[in-house]
């Protein structure tokens, strides 16, 4: 379903966005980030809509490269659109 | 900032006390809780949102702010939105306000629209912010407002935990809304707050202070 893929990006967007408010209330590295992403990628749902993997994949090079969060969130964003936009109503 | 201090049998007794005394609405205002007892609690209400006229009064915005504006006001145009971009005055960190007519599609689902916009926008900036330095994007100050009710809740949620003792856990909620809560509560010595759970569901868990002798 869409709708878990589209979950677990906004959980790493939730991440990122901890980052860039500057929450204050967890702890987060880059590899948490990472590994969220890592959890989108390996939905086969996101292969079911054109480019939410490659978004996906250019927001972990993006952690990779150490971007700064509003890139990276930048990046998760696009996917989700691109989820919303090509598959069912979310 | 204008403030004022307020004083009433209740907490909104004492916010409104102020209100009365700045002549201004609770949108457009922070409190802080000053005392708070069985027979009275004490409030400092600063005025935070100046309205459109007062702008032009207002210091100058600085450089990136405004670069930060016609870059927004123009992607605004591409989406075919008609909408006014304004620099918040004296706005620290730097604030853009959005205002017009039905701008719900600009702030999405629980903000996520206005918060992806505003993502959009800092990397745009990105390389004429200083380290640190971000740019705020809101629209109709739904933010602001957003900030202003979950601090009401966590006023509220620590006037319960004095007296039942009980910790109270809040709805999932978002970072900058988490953030605002845990700065609402940091100097109030009777309760703390701590996030439980995973993001999109992670949540404000309001408890009383442990001693720090325990």
């Amino acid at each position: 379903m869409a709708a878990r893929a589209a979950e677990r990006i906004r959980k790493a967007i939730g991440l990122v966005n901890s980052v860039a408010d500057g929450a204050g209330d967890e702890e987060i590295t880059p590899t948490e980030i990472a590994e969220a992403i890592r959890d989108c990628l390996e939905m086969t749902e996101v292969d079911r809509v054109p480019n939410v993997r490659r978004y996906l994949g250019e927001s972990l090079d993006a952690v990779s490269d150490g971007m700064p969060a509003d890139f990276v969130a930048m990046t998760l964003y696009a996917a989700l659109g691109a989820l919303q936009e090509g598959g069912p109503k979310l | 900032m204008d403030s004022a201090e307020g004083r009433g049998r209740t907490l909104d007794e004492a916010i409104d006390a102020a209100l009365i005394e700045l002549k201004e609405t609770r949108r457009n205002v922070d409190v802080k809780v000053l005392r708070e007892t069985p027979e009275e609690t004490v409030v400092e209400v600063s005025v935070i949102g100046q309205s459109p006229a007062a702008d032009s009064s207002a210091a100058p915005a600085n450089g990136t702010a405004e670069q930060a504006r016609g870059l927004v006001e123009g992607l605004l145009k591409h989406m075919g939105i008609r909408a006014q971009v304004t620099v918040r005055p004296g706005s620290d960190p730097s604030t853009l306000d959005i205002s017009g007519r039905d701008l719900g599609v600009l702030i999405g689902w629980r903000g996520e629209t206005l918060r992806a916009l505003q993502s959009v926008t800092n990397v745009m900036v990105g390389r004429s912010l200083l380290e640190g330095e971000r740019i705020i994007v809101d629209v109709e100050r739904y933010r602001q407002r957003r900030e202003h009710t979950v601090r009401e809740i966590a006023m509220r949620a620590a006037r319960q935990v004095k007296m039942t003792g009980d910790p109270i856990t809040l709805d999932a909620m978002q970072p900058f809304e988490r953030r605002a809560i845990h700065l609402a509560l940091e100097g109030d010595p009777d309760v703390m707050s701590g996030s439980i759970g995973e993001e999109p569901e992670r949540r404000v868990v309001v408890g009383p202070r442990k001693p720090a002798s325990e």
